[in-house]
């Protein structure tokens, strides 16, 4: 039972006093601070998955030893009834190098890799026909395409038609249209026939990263020189480093939204890349090796099913691999990912925390607030229970004041909240537009919108959260209230 | 014969001042009937006020005890305690003791909310406040009630204590010296006052107070030295 002098006093207690305005606005900015810095985050973070999700295959087939080759596993791992298609993936590593004025012969001792245009990148040896099941590689291109427009305000165009190449062959190398490597072969010098007609393309394609074009603007069908080393297969002694180069043409920027991946990789025909690490498939004895094998399960597959599903393509792939080996690996999207996701979910719980200490110091306001009235109103404490008041409900007048205090609070700090979140971007753009002001600037992002994502059941949690911990700082007040001797307080001056 | 509405027998209280204990009161006994007026003399820490706050159940005898209608009261539990302070015994002090927050209606209502839940007390709202104007009324406060204590005169502000202690219709009112603080005119008014409502109601009255003439128009005379009762009088 709750005797009515307690919130009829707590309410008065309150009114008459300014301070207590503090602890309902702290309160209020940490829910509304909670809600909306949290709907924002949550917003990235999904999309940051999102974007992970996309530039990642389903499942890989990964940790494989030097010299596996394709051919050896495709079946055992398409027999797997989780598997719908497979795709052999190459990595390595390599320099990129525009053929333009500056251009240096690989030979020459002033190879400089530090101006060198283009500079570094993770080679990734797909075939395209495959890896268009896959992955969605398809989608990459047109994504590029939208982003650079966004960027740059007018349209930088891939040529959509490498992937869609009718031809297995020039599909396999992602070759350029014959008239424009034709094109680019007269533009910078290079040998070709006097007239395009009947000229074919030879230069394999090279997919390049948008986030790329500031540094090494091309045009498709540009020439590019990739650089790359390794060492000598089955050599005696030292190993001896051979280093290779080959001539590719510009054929498209990819964007896939996740960051680290486009930042890093080119992606070029399997083909190419084994020829370069001494696997040309033309000579006798030469293997399609594979680094990895990227795995499209089938859809709607539950998280058990797929688990099951992994555990068996490794013991099948396994079975296959010399005993020697190391064992391999066989990953989901998030598993290839780890490392990456566990950053970006350890740094919202960092955030989550920060704000939680936030709130905290709103409790603590609250608790300096309801202390201060205890310690003012001790001689009311006295004539409480002069007056019939029992010790309960004496303490209850300050839990009532804690009460109040985080009920508004949090009332408030939800509404701000969710009204903040849903004109956020409306907000953003009116701030831009008018002042020059971005409280989130998009560009650095890449995003047409602020990300925004608020659940009901956050929302719920905060405000609960807020008004309970409002009711825990309170109840050490209001037992101390409880707990006063009545002749005491009386005569307290 | 109705046993006594108040009572007190072999009451001592000691005060524990570190390692030493202080004795305040040493063994008091006291009855009150209904409707006799009390007065209770003494020099200044003779031990009147807490004799005062054993009786209404604010404070705890050190042995003892406490008697309401003849029934001992003061190892009750602590709730039901405070429920007999509320409907037993009404108290009015030296200093008022009124809340600042409140009016001098809200203050009265108070004392009517202390033993109701919120839902009862809502139930009751209107005729709870009709009650306390009609109190404040009798006290002569029927154009204060919108006040608060520091907008009222101190006779004022004890009348609103009277009435506060009046609400629950209790059987005895015990009062510290509640003229203490005012001027002999105000004061005779503050007295004329509880009298009268002594009267009506037929209360039990114990008035702690050091004034002899104040004394004199009591039904009984008790005199306290060192925390004991000297004697004990009828007065003429
Ligand atoms: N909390 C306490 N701790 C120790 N001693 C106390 C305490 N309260 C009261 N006393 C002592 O008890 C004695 C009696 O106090 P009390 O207030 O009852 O006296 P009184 O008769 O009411 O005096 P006055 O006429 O001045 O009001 C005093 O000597 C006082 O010092
Ligand atoms: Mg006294």
């Amino acid at each position: 039972m709750i005797p009515a002098f307690s919130p009829f006093l707590a309410v008065r207690y309150l009114l008459t006093r300014p301070i207590v305005a503090l602890g309902i606005v702290g309160v209020a900015f940490s829910v509304w601070a909670m809600l909306v810095v949290d709907a924002v985050f949550t917003g990235f973070v999904g999309d940051i998955r999102d974007d992970v999700q996309r530039s990642t295959a389903g499942l890989l087939v990964t940790d494989l030893p030097h010299e596996t080759s394709y051919e050896q596993l495709q079946a055992a791992i398409e027999a797997d009834p989780v598997v719908l298609h497979t795709a052999p993936r190459l990595r390595h590593y390599g320099m990129l190098q525009a053929l333009r004025e500056s251009r240096i012969p690989i030979a020459s001792s002033e190879v400089d890799f530090n101006h060198m245009e283009g500079g570094f990148a993770l080679l990734l040896g797909i075939d395209p026909a495959r890896e268009m099941q896959v992955t969605g590689l398809a989608t990459w291109l047109p994504r590029a395409e939208k982003v650079l427009e966004q960027k740059y305000g007018r349209p930088i165009l891939n040529p959509q038609t490498i992937l869609q190449e009718p031809d297995p062959e020039r599909l396999s190398l992602m070759k350029v249209p014959d008239a424009t490597e034709w094109t680019q072969r007269e533009r910078n010098g290079l040998p070709h026939p006097p007239t395009p007609e009947n000229f074919r393309s030879e230069w394999p394609g090279i997919l390049l990263s948008y986030r790329r074009l500031p540094i090494l603007p091309m045009r498709v069908g540009e020439p590019l020189d990739l650089l790359s080393a390794g060492f000598q297969p089955a050599g005696q002694g030292e190993p001896t480093v051979r280093t290779t180069k080959v001539a590719l043409a510009f054929a498209g920027y990819f964007a896939t939204g996740h960051r680290l991946f486009d930042e890093t990789t080119a992606i070029l025909p399997i083909e190419t890349l084994r020829a370069q690490l001494g696997q040309h498939i033309s000579d006798p004895g030469s293997i399609d090796i594979v680094t990895d094998i990227a795995i499209r399960p089938h859809d709607g597959l539950s998280k058990d099913e797929l688990r099951a599903g992994q555990l068996r393509i490794q013991a099948a792939v396994q079975k296959l691999l010399p005993p020697t080996s190391k064992p391999c690996s066989v990953l989901d999207w998030e598993q290839q990912n780890e490392v990456f996701l566990n950053a970006v979910a350890h740094e919202h719980s960092m955030m989550q925390f920060v704000l939680f200490v936030v709130m905290l110091v709103a409790a603590f306001v609250i608790y300096a607030t309801l202390h201060m009235m205890v310690v003012q109103k001790w001689k009311d404490i006295g004539i409480l229970a002069a007056i019939g008041g029992s010790p309960r409900g004496i303490g209850l007048v300050f839990l009532a004041g804690g009460l109040v205090i985080g009920t508004l609070g949090a009332i408030f700090g939800t509404g701000f909240g969710l009204l903040s979140v849903h004109y956020l971007n409306d907000v953003n753009d009116y701030l831009a537009r008018e002042f020059q002001v971005e409280l989130f600037p998009k560009s650095l992002f890449d995003l047409p919108r602020i990300p925004c994502r608020l659940e009901t059941s956050w929302a719920i949690e905060v405000a609960l959260g807020a008004i309970f911990l409002a009711l825990l700082v309170a109840f050490v007040p209001a037992r101390k209230a409880s707990r006063m001797n009545p002749v005491k307080a009386l005569s307290y001056e | 014969m109705t046993p006594p509405v108040l009572a007190a027998s072999g009451i001592t209280k000691n005060y524990r001042l570190g390692k030493q204990s202080i004795p305040v009161l040493r063994g008091v006994d006291l009855a009150v009937q209904q409707g006799e007026i009390l007065a209770l003399l003494g020099a200044s820490g003779a031990g009147k006020s807490t004799l005062l706050h054993v009786l209404g159940l604010l404070d705890q005898p050190t042995t003892g005890e406490i008697l309401f209608d003849g029934e001992p009261v003061q190892n009750l539990p602590v709730r039901e305690r405070a429920r007999l302070r509320h409907s037993h015994t009404g108290f009015v002090f030296q200093f008022y003791h009124l809340i600042p927050e409140l009016t001098a209606l809200q203050n009265v209502m108070l004392a009517g909310m202390m033993t109701k839940s919120v839902l009862q007390y809502w139930a009751i709202r209107k005729q709870a406040r009709r009650e306390a104007t009609e109190i404040l009324e009798q006290v002569g406060l029927a154009d204060r009630l919108k006040h608060r204590p520091s907008e009222l005169s101190g006779g004022e502000r004890q009348r609103v204590a009277i009435a506060r202690a009046l609400l629950a219709r209790p059987r005895v009112i015990l009062a510290d010296e509640p003229t203490g603080n005012l001027d002999s005119t105000t004061a005779d008014g503050v007295v004329d006052l509880m009298f009268r409502i002594q009267k009506e109601r037929n209360l039990a009255f114990v008035l702690v107070t050091h004034d002899e003439d104040l004394a004199q128009r009591a039904d009984r005379i008790v005199r306290m030295k060192d925390g004991v009762v000297l004697s004990s009088a009828a007065v003429r």
